[in-house]
C-alpha cells in the first residue's frame, strides 16, 4: 500500500526575473518521515520552502501540503506547518516567553492551553531558565532553539526547516538535530533543508539532492550512495597551484573525477589503494608535494561530486 | 470578536511593548519635546513671573529736592508732588527712594554705586510750574551701566512733568477765556484747575497703565479660556509645535517597524502564520495609531503638570487630539510605504518631515502674525493644519471652532493611510 504522503510538490517552477531559481522540481515526503533536501548555497532549497510555506507563488507548479493546494488554499496549508527560516525570526527586544506567546496567538492559540504549551516548548529548547530573558541577549545558539521552538508551539503535522544549524556552537547543533528526531519520532513530519551532508545523512530517511534549481538526485541515502557504486572518495591537500597536477590526475587510471577547492582536491576514484602511488607519482613528476592524503568511503558528497563535477561546499 | 481582529489586536499590542521598550523612542517621544519646552520656558522665564508681571530689578533713587515751596500758595511744592508721587506704594517694588541733601551728595551717590539714579529738582520748580511762561529742568544722573531702570525713572519724571505741562495749559486757558470776558482769576482758582486737570490726568494714566485707554472699548475676545501666565502661555506654544513635530515622527517610526521586521524576517514568518494580510497590516497600523495617541496624551498632560498649561475646553481638545493623531498615523504608513530600507529610513525621514515641520511652522509657533505666504505654506502641510486646530484649543475654542482644521485634517489622514496601505498591500501581495 502506498505511503500516505505530508507533502507532493509537482512541476514546480520559480523565475526571478531572468533567474530561474527553481526549474520543474518534484517529489514526495511521506507522513512522518524525515525529508533531506541537501545541495549548495544557491541551489534552490530555500525557494522551494517558501513556495511551500506560502511565502511566493510558483511561476508555474503547485504542491499539495497535507492535501491543501498552496495556490488554492494557503490557509489550511499555513495551519498545518510549522516554519523554522533560515535566519532568526524572533523580537529581540521580547523575552523568549514573550515570544512564544505572540507566536502562538498568531497561530490562534490562547489561554491557559497557550501558556501551557509554551511552558512544554520551552522545556524541549532548554530555555526555562532563561524565558524572561530578553532574545538580544541571548547566545547565537539559544536564539536558534527558540527560533525552532516558535514553530513548535501549534503541534504542526508538517515543519519545514531551512538550515536551522547555520552558525552556531556544536552543543546547540546537537540539541536542535535530536530535538529534530524527537519531533520525528512523536509523528511530525519533517523537511529539513542542508548543505550539510552529515545532517543529511544522520536525520533523513529519504533525501533530494539539488543543484541549480534542478532536483539531481532523490532516494534513501544508501540508494543515493549506490550511484558512485564503490568509488572512494580522496581528499589531497598539496602545496602548490592545483592547476599544475589537475589535468594529470584526470588522465590517471582509476581516477573518475578531479575536483579543485581552495589548495584542496577531491577526487572519485576506484580503489584508493591502487590510485593512490599513481597520484604521488604524477605530482612528483610535476614537482608537487602531497601535503596531506584522506580517504573516505562512499557518500553523499562522492554523490554531489559525480553527479555535478563539483564538491558540495564549492 | 473574530479570530483576525484579536490578532491584529496581539499584533499592535507587541508593537506597542517594543516601542516603549525602545529606550532611544522613550527620549524622542517623550523626553526631547519636554527638554526643549522647558528651555524655552525657562529662558523667558527669568522675565515672566508665575503672576505674570516682569521681575525688574529694584532700582536705587536719590532726590535731591532743592525745590523751594510757593509761600502765596500756602507752601505748595512741585517738588515735593514729584517726590511723593516716586515714593507711592505701587512704585514700591521698582523704586528704592533716598533723599539727598544736595546735588553733590546725588551725584555721588551714583558715582560710588550706592545709588542708581539721582534726581536733583531744580529750586525754581515750583516757580516753573506755577508761572504761565516759566520754565526748569529737572536733572537726572545715572549710573551708566543700566538701562531698565534708569528708563523707568526717567518715564514716571517725565510723565508727573507732562502732568504739570497739562495743569498749566489748561489753567492758562481757563485764565485766558476767564480774562477775554472780564473776569479776574485768583490764585486759588489757577491752583483748583491745575488740580482738578491733574486728577485727570492720574486717573488716565492708571487706565493705560492696565493696558486699556479710557477713549477705546475693548470688546471681550473670542477665547473663553482662564487667565494664564505668560509662561505657560509660551510653554503651550512651544509644545504645540514640538508635540505635532516628534508625533509625526514617533508615526513613521512606528510605521517604520513594517520595514525592520521585513529585514528582520519576522514579516515573513507572520505571513507563514494562518494570519491574513489584512490583519497582519492592520495590526502594524493599529499600532501606530495607539503610539501616538499615547505618546500625545502624556505630553499635554506632562505639558499641564510641569509648566501648568491649559489646553483649552475638553472636547476641542479631545477632537485636536483625535485628528492629530489620524493625521500622524496616516502620514506614517503613506511616507513609509516608499521607504525600502531602514537605511532609507533614517535619512528619508530626518529630511522630510524636518523641511514640512519647517513649513507648518512648528518651529515659529509664537509668531502671532506670520507673512501671508507662510501661511499659504503651512496649510499645504499635514504640519501646518495641526498647528492650526491646537493652537485654537490653546486659545480656549469652541468644539465648531476647530471643526474646519479637524476635517481637513482628519481628510488628509484617510487619504495618506489610503494611499500607504495600497502600497503595501501591493508589496505585500
Amino acid at each position: 500500500m502506498e505511503q500516505r504522503k505530508a507533502v507532493k510538490v509537482h512541476d514546480l517552477y520559480k523565475d526571478f526575473g531572468d533567474v530561474h531559481a527553481v526549474q520543474g522540481v518534484s517529489f514526495d515526503v511521506h507522513a512522518g518521515e524525515i525529508f533531506g533536501l541537501l545541495g549548495p548555497n544557491g541551489a534552490g532549497k530555500t525557494t522551494i520552502l517558501s513556495m511551500l510555506s506560502c511565502l511566493l507563488e510558483p511561476t508555474q507548479g503547485d504542491a499539495l501540503v497535507m492535501g491543501h493546494s498552496i495556490l488554492s488554499d494557503p490557509m489550511a496549508v499555513k495551519e498545518a506547518i510549522g516554519v523554522v527560516p533560515q535566519d532568526i525570526a524572533l523580537y529581540p527586544d521580547l523575552s523568549a516567553r514573550e515570544n512564544l506567546i505572540f507566536w502562538g496567538k498568531m497561530h490562534g492559540m490562547r489561554g491557559p492551553a497557550l501558556r501551557q504549551r509554551v511552558d512544554e516548548v520551552l522545556q524541549i529548547t532548554g530555555l526555562t531558565d532563561r524565558q524572561k530573558g530578553r532574545v538580544n541577549k541571548f547566545s547565537g545558539g539559544m536564539r536558534r532553539r527558540l527560533n525552532v521552538g516558535v514553530a513548535l508551539l501549534h503541534k504542526p503535522q508538517v515543519i519545514f526547516m531551512d538550515e536551522p544549524t547555520v552558525g552556531i556552537d556544536p552543543q546547540s547543533r546537537r540539541n536542535i538535530l535530536d530535538s529534530v528526531k524527537d519531533l520525528n519520532e512523536q509523528g511530525m513530519t519533517v523537511l529539513y533543508t542542508t548543505h550539510y551532508m552529515e545532517e543529511a545523512q544522520e536525520l533523513s530517511d529519504h533525501i533530494a539532492i539539488m543543484d541549480e534549481g534542478k532536483l539531481i538526485a532523490y532516494g534513501t541515502h544508501d540508494e543515493l550512495v549506490q550511484i558512485v557504486g564503490e568509488q572512494d572518495r580522496i581528499d589531497v591537500s598539496i602545496n602548490a597551484e592545483s592547476e599544475r597536477v589537475i589535468k594529470q590526475w584526470q588522465e590517471t587510471e582509476g581516477v573518475h573525477k578531479v575536483s579543485a577547492d581552495d589548495g584542496t582536491l577531491t577526487l572519485l576514484v576506484d580503489d584508493s589503494n591502487i590510485v593512490l602511488p599513481r597520484l604521488f607519482e604524477s605530482a612528483t613528476q610535476a614537482g608537487v608535494r602531497i601535503t596531506s592524503v584522506e580517504i573516505q568511503e562512499p557518500n553523499l558528497e562522492a554523490v554531489f561530486l559525480h553527479l555535478t563535477g563539483r564538491a558540495l561546499r564549492d | 470578536m473574530t479570530v483576525h481582529l484579536r490578532k491584529a489586536i496581539d499584533i499592535a499590542l507587541k508593537d506597542l511593548i517594543r516601542s516603549f521598550r525602545n529606550v532611544f523612542g522613550l527620549v524622542m517621544m517623550f523626553l526631547v519635546p519636554i527638554l526643549l519646552t522647558a528651555m524655552m520656558y525657562f529662558a523667558f522665564g527669568t522675565l515672566f513671573r508665575g503672576d505674570g508681571g516682569f521681575d525688574v530689578p529694584l532700582t536705587r533713587v536719590q532726590v535731591a529736592n532743592l525745590d523751594v515751596p510757593s509761600p502765596q500758595l500756602g507752601g505748595f511744592s512741585a517738588g515735593q508732588i514729584l517726590l511723593e508721587f516716586l515714593q507711592d506704594e505701587s512704585l514700591s517694588n521698582l523704586l528704592q527712594l533716598s533723599e539727598a541733601p544736595d546735588e553733590a551728595s546725588a551725584r555721588g551717590a551714583v558715582k560710588n554705586q550706592t545709588a542708581d539714579v539721582a534726581i536733583i529738582v531744580p529750586s525754581n520748580f515750583t516757580a516753573a510750574v506755577l508761572e504761565p511762561e516759566g520754565t526748569a529742568r529737572v536733572t537726572l544722573v545715572q549710573d551708566p551701566t543700566l538701562t531698565l531702570g534708569p528708563s523707568i525713572v526717567k518715564g514716571l519724571v517725565s510723565q508727573l512733568a507732562d502732568t504739570f505741562s497739562g495743569a498749566k495749559i489748561a489753567a492758562g486757558t481757563v485764565a485766558r477765556q476767564f480774562g477775554q470776558r472780564g473776569v479776574p482769576v485768583k490764585p486759588q482758582m489757577f491752583q483748583d484747575i491745575a488740580t482738578e486737570y491733574a486728577t485727570w490726568a492720574a486717573e488716565v494714566g492708571q487706565a493705560r497703565a492696565d493696558g486699556m485707554h479710557p477713549a477705546l472699548d475693548v470688546q471681550a475676545p473670542l477665547s473663553k479660556a482662564e487667565p494664564r501666565s505668560w509662561g505657560a502661555e509660551v510653554a503651550g506654544l512651544v509644545m504645540v509645535g514640538m508635540m505635532i513635530f516628534f508625533a509625526f515622527f514617533t508615526g513613521a517610526n512606528t510605521a517604520g517597524t513594517i520595514i525592520s521586521e521585513q529585514e528582520n524576517g519576522t514579516l515573513a514568518r507572520l505571513f507563514t502564520t494562518p494570519t491574513t494580510h489584512t490583519a497582519i497590516l492592520g495590526g502594524k497600523f493599529t499600532g501606530v495609531f495607539v503610539t501616538v495617541l499615547v505618546q500625545v496624551l502624556v505630553l499635554t498632560l506632562l505639558t499641564t503638570a510641569i509648566f501648568g498649561v491649559h489646553w483649552g475646553m475638553p472636547l476641542t481638545v479631545s477632537l485636536a487630539v483625535l485628528a492629530l493623531v489620524i493625521v500622524v498615523s496616516g502620514f506614517g504608513v503613506f511616507i513609509i510605504s516608499f521607504i525600502k530600507t531602514t537605511r532609507q529610513q533614517g535619512s528619508v525621514l530626518g529630511s522630510v518631515l524636518t523641511l514640512a515641520g519647517m513649513a507648518g511652522g512648528l518651529f515659529t509657533t509664537s509668531l502671532s502674525t506670520p507673512p501671508r505666504a507662510f501661511e499659504i505654506i503651512q496649510l499645504l502641510t499635514p504640519h501646518g493644519w495641526a498647528l492650526r486646530a491646537w493652537k485654537l484649543a490653546l486659545a480656549g475654542a469652541s468644539a465648531g471652532e476647530v471643526a474646519l482644521p479637524v476635517v481637513v485634517l482628519l481628510g488628509m489622514g484617510a487619504v495618506f493611510f489610503a494611499i500607504g496601505a495600497l502600497r503595501f498591500r501591493k508589496r505585500f501581495a
